[in-house]
Parts: structure tokens; C-alpha cells; sequence
């Protein structure tokens, strides 16, 4: 089934409450962009310009809604100091936090975009993908919370031991990280992109809804002012269960709320539907790269009976960044399977759609 | 001067509290007064444990507190431990664990087996970035009960069904049980590779071991 229109013409009309041709879908497919455009994950941290075709080809494939530039985790704590590795074909990890030390905190500084580590690299990439499809689809660009970033910096068990024990270090951490953020989320605004928040370590998988709100969700919400001080709006991804955060997130007046699989989209509609769209969130490892091309499209079937109707819009996405190696054909059925459900939504369709997958599974 | 009943008391609570640096001098205390120091870990240092594993299921805790308190529970032990003969340590079973090869994150691994202990397992831990021929070596040294895998990365995983296989190749499979967990793990490939069990939490660890074992 083709698409009749482009991503930007659909978010448009399905904005402004006209016909479009069906609801928009993001698989959120990240490094295994490489795959479909043919180079080694590698290239990305070098190549700006593969960055940005691996990004287009990926999207010419599959017609999904979004792009976007997003490498890793780690791009800000490395371009502030950390060590991070770089496997030949696969996506970057941390190495060695920034500082070892609490001692060492006052000697971080702010990443400059234009200078700093890979950021330049994506920055540049920023350019060629806005130059090349601007126009017809939503380009944004990946950048991870000051909370997350903290952790980077001064390494994982290190600040989950200063959370319950040395709170003015953490602030401190997150008070730097939020000046690079934002220097990052300025240089994407600047080319014409939109920034989106990455914040997995405020999961309530992780840490308390009390530790979010006392150490990440100030800083959170003076990059979301920031950003939409510069005319753009943001959507925020956290990884794992985040219902008991889903208040301060909407609250802040963000573009959209993605969250993932563990957590339940009829639950995150009840509750903050009527203030922000959702974005979700079919298992990107259990079903997405484990599972069979039936089991997608039972999934995505699943996540649009419970979103369709959100109040404030709804986009079928992975629950997270799909792992590298995920089955094409897992990807070509979530597409397929939002193509065929339609806009608006029945209800009813989706239903029958669903019986029928049951009846092939059994 | 202090009595046994108040020192292990105290044991608890610094483990609960979260008191990873004064829980030292308290198990040193219990210590010099002679003490019966695997009375110090089973009634002082596991109970504190276990009622933070509570609180983590109530959501009261998170991943920040489990892991101050099993920092805790280990200052503590490096101080009871040596103290006791060999013989005299009773376990539920014998647990091998380990981050599969191709993966270093290993603070999930690290809460399995502070709970399992805590449970009375007898856990082997070879660390993160484990070969699958090194799980398949302790399995048959250790005459282990129990194989309990690890990993954050999907990249990874695969590497658990490669365990499962070369247990079974050299006729290990049927002596153990087999656990998985981590991030991009889920029933389902649980079921898929052939393991015995998943468990989305440390906490359930336990609970999953305990069932498999028929405790």
C-alpha cells in the first residue's frame, strides 16, 4: 500500500483535524540505519554526511515520520570529557566517566556544539538532512536530558550513590550538563531541526518519582523553556515504567510524551492524554527484533486500539530505539500495518484485524 | 558493652538505611564481642536486605537505594565473613552468574546476586563480559544448581542461547536450572532459548529461583 501523502503534509492535516491518510508512524529504526544505507556504524561518528543518507535512505524504505539525529547515549558527556568505545559496527558505549571524583566536578565545562568531541559532526549532519527532506518530513535531533548526562560523567553507580548521599553534587553535575544541552538544542534550532529529550535515567525503573522531581525534572523543564523559548515544541522519551511521572512531564507543556513498552498507553491516555500527544510503544526487543512479522502487527494493532482516540494525537512508534539488527521485515510490517488500519481509526477494523491475527497465531 | 540483640539490630538498619560506612564498625563490634558472626549475616545483615528488597517491591525504593544497600550488606560481610568455618555455611543451592559475553553492564547482575545470597543462595559470580565456555567450566567444577545470565544488550543476548546449547552438548543441561534477565529480555526469549526462567526484577530472582528449586 502506498502513502498519499508526506509525513509533513499528514501531521498537518491531522493537526488541523482534516483527512489524511493514515496515522503517523515512527518504528524509531536508529543505528540500523546503516544497514539499509550500507556503511559501518563506525562512519557515523566521522561522516557527517553518511549520518544524514543513512538517516534519508532508511526513511525513502520504509516512508516512516520522523527522523532523526542520534547517534548514542553519550555524545555530550564525551564531548565534556568522557571516554567512550567505538566498535567497528555497532552502536558507541561509555568507557570512563568525565571525573572519577567529586573533587573534579568544578573543572567541567560546558561542550561547545561548533567544537567539542562528535558534536560537530552531527551538527553538520544536522544541515545535509534538513537540506535534503526538510520540506516533506519532521527532522529532529536527538539530545539526552542534564539528569542521564550526569550519570555519564562521573559514571553510573557513582551518581546512584551520590543521589541518596551528596545531593549539591548532583545538582552541580546536572547544572553543567543543562548548559551543553541546551548549547546542542540552540545549534539544531539554528539549522532548522527540532530537539527531542532523551531521559532514561528518570525512569522510575530507575530511580524514585522523588529523585526525578528533586534532581531532573528542574533542569528537564529550563531546557523544554528553553527550547520552546526559540519557537519549538519537544517531545520527551524515558525508557521503562514512567506512570508516576507522566503528570510532570505533560505539565511541562511538551510537544509529545514517548513512552515504552512496560508502560500502558490506555493508562498514560486516562491520565495526560488531554495535555499531550503520545508515542508508543510496541516492544522494540521482545517484539520488534525477536518476534515474527505476525506479532508486530498484532502489537502495533494493540498500541492504535489504545491511542487512536488520544485527545491531544497519537503516533504508533517502537517503545525505544529498535536494536541494530532488527528484522526489516518487522519494520515493513509495522508500516503495513498502520497503512492498512487507515485515518480516522475504526475501531472496528482494528478489531477484526486483531482476530485475524489471533486466528493465525494459534 | 553493647548486647547481641541491640548490634544486630543495628546491623539491619545499616543495611536498610543504607549506612554503607558505618555498617563497618558496627559488624567490627559485633565481631570483637565474639559474636557468632553467621547469626551477625543471617539475622543482621540479611533481614536489613530483605526489607529493602520490601521496599523496592512497595516502590519505595529504587535502583539507587538497592544499590547503597547492597554496598552495605557487602562492608558487612567482608568484616562476619572470614570469621566463619567453611563448613558451617548452608545454602539453598549453588548459583553461577555472570554479564554474557559482548556485555559489561552489570549493576542488574550485581542486585541478582546480593539478593540471591541474601536468600541464601550460594552465588559464584564470574564477573561481566563472561565466554560461554566459562559458564560451562564452573557449571561442572562447581556441580552448580543453578546458571543465572545477564545482559543489557541486545547484541548480546544470542550469547545466552550459546550457554544453553553448550550445556546441553556436554550433558550439563539437565543438572541446572537456568535463569535470564536483563533489559531486551523477555519471556518470550526466555521460552525461545530454552531457559527455565525470567524474572523482570532482582527481587523476582529470588522468587524464581526459589520456585524452580521447589523450595
Amino acid at each position: 500500500m502506498m502513502d498519499q501523502m508526506t509525513p509533513a503534509q499528514r501531521a498537518a492535516a491531522i493537526a488541523n483535524g482534516q483527512d489524511a491518510d493514515r496515522l503517523p508512524c515512527n518504528p524509531n529504526v536508529a543505528n540500523g540505519t546503516a544497514r539499509i544505507y550500507g556503511c559501518k556504524i563506525s562512519e557515523f561518528n566521522t561522516n557527517p554526511k553518511a549520518l544524514a543518507q543513512a538517516q534519508i535512505a532508511a526513511y525513502r524504505r520504509f516512508g516512516y515520520d520522523s527522523l532523526r539525529i542520534f547517534t548514542d547515549l553519550f555524545p555530550w558527556a564525551e564531548a565534556m570529557g568522557a571516554k567512550v568505545n567505538f566498535p567497528e559496527d555497532n552502536t558507541a558505549d561509555l568507557d570512563k566517566p568525565a571525573i572519577t571524583d567529586v573533587s573534579m566536578i568544578d573543572r567541567l565545562e560546558p561542550a561547545d556544539p561548533y567544537k567539542d568531541g562528535r558534536l560537530p559532526i552531527q551538527v553538520e549532519a544536522m544541515k545535509y538532512l534538513v537540506d535534503e527532506v526538510g520540506g516533506e518530513i519532521g527532522c529532529s535531533v536527538g539530545v539526552v536530558g542534564p539528569f542521564t548526562n550526569a550519570f555519564f560523567l562521573i559514571g553510573v553507580e557513582n551518581t546512584m550513590r551520590l543521589i541518596l548521599k551528596d545531593p549539591e553534587s548532583i545538582h552541580k553535575l546536572c547544572k553543567v550538563s543543562l548548559e551543553t544541552s541546551k548549547a546542542y538544542a540552540a545549534a539544531a534550532i539554528d539549522a532548522g531541526l527540532t530537539p527531542a529529550i532523551s531521559e532514561p535515567m528518570s525512569s522510575c525503573t530507575v530511580v524514585s518519582p522523588r529523585v526525578f522531581r528533586k534532581y531532573s525534572l528542574p533542569y528537564l523543564k529550563e531546557l523544554v523553556d528553553f527550547i520552546k523559548s526559540k519557537g519549538k515544541g519537544t517531545v520527551i522519551h524515558v525508557c521503562g515504567q514512567t506512570n508516576k511521572i507522566w503528570e510532570d512531564l505533560a505539565d511541562m507543556g511538551i510537544a509529545g510524551l514517548s513512552i515504552d513498552n512496560v508502560a500502558s498507553i490506555s493508562e498514560c491516555k486516562k491520565m495526560v492524554g488531554h495535555k499531550t500527544k503520545i508515542m508508543g510503544n510496541v516492544d522494540p526487543g521482545g517484539v520488534m527484533y525477536t518476534g515474527t512479522p505476525l506479532e508486530v502487527r498484532l502489537k502495533t494493532l494493540e498500541c492504535i486500539r489504545d491511542g487512536y482516540d488520544n485527545p491531544k494525537g497519537f503516533m504508533v512508534m517502537s517503545g525505544c530505539s529498535l536494536p541494530v539488527e532488527t528484522p526489516l521485515e518487522n519494520i515493513q510490517a509495522m508500516m503495513d500495518t498502520v497503512r492498512e488500519v487507515g485515518y480516522p481509526v475504526e475501531l472496528s477494523k482494528v478489531e477484526e484485524l486483531m482476530e485475524d491475527c489471533k486466528k493465525k497465531m494459534q | 558493652m553493647a548486647d547481641k540483640e541491640s548490634l544486630l539490630k543495628e546491623l539491619s538498619r545499616c543495611v536498610l538505611e543504607m549506612e554503607d560506612e558505618e555498617v563497618i564498625p558496627v559488624a567490627q563490634e559485633y565481631a570483637d564481642n565474639g559474636f557468632d558472626a553467621a547469626e551477625g549475616i543471617m539475622q543482621g545483615l540479611v533481614p536489613g536486605m530483605n526489607q529493602a528488597a520490601d521496599l523496592y517491591e512497595q516502590e519505595e525504593y529504587f535502583i539507587p537505594e538497592l544499590m547503597v544497600c547492597s554496598a552495605a550488606m557487602y562492608n558487612g560481610l567482608d568484616v562476619l565473613k572470614p570469621l566463619i568455618p567453611k563448613e558451617n555455611t548452608a545454602s539453598k543451592g549453588k548459583a553461577v552468574i555472570g554479564v554474557v559475553e559482548g556485555d559489561t553492564h552489570d549493576i542488574g547482575k550485581n542486585l541478582v546476586k546480593v539478593m540471591m545470597e541474601a536468600a541464601g543462595y550460594e552465588m559464584i559470580d564470574l564477573g561481566k563480559d563472561v565466554p560461554v565456555e566459562e559458564f560451562v567450566e564452573k557449571v561442572r567444577a562447581e556441580q552448580a544448581d543453578f546458571v543465572c545470565m545477564s545482559t543489557l544488550m541486545t547484541t548480546s543476548m544470542n550469547n545466552m542461547q550459546r550457554v544453553i546449547e553448550s550445556l546441553k552438548e556436554q550433558g550439563l543441561r539437565e543438572q541446572v536450572k537456568i535463569m535470564v534477565g536483563g533489559g531486551p529480555i523477555s519471556q518470550n526469549f526466555a521460552d525461545k532459548i530454552g531457559a527455565d526462567g525470567y524474572s523482570v526484577t532482582a527481587v523476582e530472582a529470588v522468587k524464581l529461583a526459589d520456585r524452580l528449586s521447589g523450595v
